[in-house]
């Protein structure tokens, strides 16, 4: 495992949800609203119906050039021109989607104009002439864990490699291709996800996401007090049954008394939310745990950083929405269903899980 | 200036071999059966890798641009009945994880990197800010079919795994530096990958405002 | 006289799985299939759903259904013979 202890600050942060923006999603959370709903998995190919997020006005299949540019630079605007893409300004980017819903689509024969969003560098050179950006961009992806990656890049960027400034920017949208694969996987399927609770069937949602966080040193109310991350490398879709990996991640992190709520990962699996929701119990016994999912869907690789964003505006809110879409017996008696008021906590820790037993998370403090 | 000494270094360049070809040399490397779900790439960069591997503490950066071409490829075709086996073989960093995991590998880092003609210098610069003592730096790209023709897949294969250390070693090869620059200019990862396999030295613009220097002792 | 869905099932694992080392009459018709001396896991248990789900125009629902139904070749010819269609079944 390998945590480290960062004094870099979150000097601006936002997100983008089927919601709208951070304060607006949490609103929507706080009155126990879900953006899920049955879609038909192939997109305009049909398909049995699953749980999907999508941008209001957004089909699923892709768009030449993809409809979620437009979104994306209403996100962006209070930060876009900012001199972001130079050794000082970097800006470090986190997806597991890219433009893979433009490959499926020329694919599927909907024309040659796909092409040029399709892979991830193409679709990162795209945003990168939209958004005025120079060429000093990091491009990570490693599935679920992506946007945690991407900050704690970010912020050795800052720490140690010279950076004023790092804009960290995360984004996924669905598309056939994953609505597919989950579906393949049969975690995609009729049902709707109810992250941590003990019922029979597991199941996930999906969601559109995206989100970005400004890290600097000395700008910001709020910092990244710690990260950790840690990779099983035990298999591709399942975790060491005794959870050790979930151990060792949270043991990498500072235990110095803080008095902490959990914002999980907790997409609505079984195994998973069971092995999570047991270890974060045991880290941190008492800590309510909290996990968006179940309302959002799963936003993939954007979802560290989009649910960071949602858990910074909980907190200026003074409330954290509850385990949307759960309800009793849950795994642990630390899961909240219910909002609760966080004003006496001392900061935040946000958890991610991935494919291949990847883990992180990071302490979100007032600095 | 950001710096590091290059400790070990293997490369695999199949060249005009035929992708079945390659997969035949390289599956004595590995497990009995692990090889019927492993992809060309995560077969180069496995092998590569896996002579590499050292403490339990090592932090290991992946690139790659294109990924798993093949897997790609293969998973559009299985529709509409998409294959599950596939779709994860698809993601990035698969290759990574089809080395590590097959070693049943627990490691505390691992920073999979995407990107065009900046990667080169982005990888660099993530496996020198990482704190760890050892760096491993794997990628590389694998031939694709009919997404290659498209433009999107790759129009070589390859591999590389290189260990990167703060300290010197007893007997380094090379020395790793890069430092800030207003240079214009680029590294392309298939040119990084000729210059580590022919031991050729650089110093250029890499990209995105970084200056490399690969400096063979 | 072996059952021939059995048979079949097994022709379908080792194609379907690309199983070189292996031959139908390997597998045994209550020997578990994940997680034993075949080396499966839950991704080709999967594949194997996919398989098996076109050849026989059955619906696995979850993954959790899926790994009931592929406990052993015999479970599993239960859970087909429940839900299949008798035509698409081999005589």
């Amino acid at each position: 495992m390998v945590a480290a202890s960062s004094p870099v600050r979150v000097a601006a942060c936002d997100c983008l949800t089927p919601f709208g923006d951070a304060r607006a999603t949490v609103a929507a959370l706080l009155r126990g609203e879900r953006a899920l709903r049955p879609v038909p998995v192939r997109g305009v190919e049909g398909g049995d119906a699953v749980p999907l997020a999508l941008l209001p006005g957004r089909a699923l299949d892709e768009t030449a050039p993809p409809a979620w540019l437009a979104p994306l630079r209403q996100l962006l605007a209070p930060v876009i021109a900012e001199g972001w893409g130079t050794a000082r300004r970097p800006v470090c980017i986190a997806s597991s989607n890219f433009g893979v819903g433009s490959i499926y689509a020329f694919r599927r024969g909907h024309g040659d104009a796909h092409r040029a969003t399709g892979t991830p560098h193409d679709c990162v050179a795209w945003l990168r002439r939209e958004f005025g950006w120079g060429e000093n961009v990091a491009t990570f992806s490693h599935a679920c864990v992506t946007a945690h990656l991407a900050l704690l890049h970010g912020a050795r960027l800052v720490q140690a490699g010279g950076a004023e400034a790092a804009l960290v920017f995360a984004f996924d949208f669905l598309s056939p291709f994953v609505a597919g694969g989950f579906h393949a996987l049969k975690i995609l399927n009729a049902e709707f996800p109810a992250p941590y609770q003990a019922r029979a069937t597991g199941a996930i949602g999906l969601g559109d996401g995206a989100a970005y966080a400004v890290l600097a040193r000395g700008v910001g109310d709020f910092a990244l007090a710690a990260h950790a991350v840690h990779n099983e490398m035990h298999h591709f879709t399942a975790n060491q049954a005794d959870g050790a990996g979930f151990d060792r991640v949270l043991a990498a992190l500072p235990a110095d008394g803080r008095r902490l709520w959990l914002k999980g990962h907790g997409t609505g699996t079984l195994d998973a939310g069971r092995l999570e929701s047991a270890a974060l119990a045991r880290r941190f016994p008492g800590a309510p745990l909290v996990g968006w999912k179940g309302a959002l869907g799963h936003t993939l690789g954007s979802c560290g950083l989009v649910e960071l964003a949602l858990a910074l505006a909980a907190v200026r809110a003074g409330r954290t929405p509850g385990t949307v879409g759960a309800a009793s017996p849950t795994f642990t008696p630390e899961v909240a269903l219910a909002a609760f008021d966080n004003a006496a906590f001392d900061g935040v820790l946000c958890a991610s899980n991935a494919f291949g037993g990847a883990h992180a998370a990071l302490l979100l403090a007032h600095a | 200036m950001l710096e590091r000494y290059l400790e070990s270094l293997r490369t695999d360049d199949p060249g005009a071999e035929a992708p079945a070809a390659t997969r035949e040399r390289l599956k004595p490397r590995f497990a009995p059966g692990a090889a019927r779900r492993m992809t060309l790439l995560g077969m180069m960069v496995g092998a590569s890798l896996h002579e590499l591997l050292g403490p339990a503490d090592d932090s290991i950066v992946y690139s790659s641009s294109f990924g798993e071409g093949t897997a790609l490829e293969g998973f559009l075709e299985s529709f509409p009945t998409p294959s599950p086996t596939l779709f994860q073989t698809s993601i990035h960093p698969s290759a990574a994880q089809q080395a590590l995991i097959g070693r049943q590998r627990a490691l505390p880092e691992l920073l999979p990197l995407a990107g065009g003609p900046e990667l080169v210098a982005q990888a660099a610069l993530a496996a020198l800010l990482a704190p760890a003592e050892r760096v491993l730096w794997c990628g590389g790209e694998e031939r694709g079919t009919w997404l290659r023709e498209a433009g999107l897949a790759s129009d070589r294969s390859f591999a590389f795994a290189l260990a990167l250390t703060r300290a010197r070693p007893a007997a380094p090869l090379a020395r790793l530096a890069l430092e800030i620059s207003d240079q214009p200019g680029a590294l392309a990862l298939p040119a990084w990958f000729d210059l580590l396999h022919a031991r050729r030295a650089w110093s250029g613009a890499a990209g995105g405002g970084w200056h490399l220097r690969l400096e063979w002792l | 006289m072996p059952d021939p869905l059995h048979a079949h099932l097994k022709q379908l694992i080792v194609t379907t799985l690309r199983l070189e080392d292996l031959t139908p009459d390997q597998i045994k018709d209550e020997d578990p299939l994940i997680g034993s001396g075949l080396a499966l896991d839950s991704i080709d248990a999967l594949e194997l759903v996919v398989t098996l789900e076109k050849e026989y125009g059955i619906k696995i629902a979850s993954s959790e259904e899926s790994r009931e139904a592929l406990a052993t070749v015999a479970s599993l010819a239960r859970f087909i013979r429940a839900r299949a269609d008798p035509a698409r079944l081999p005589a």
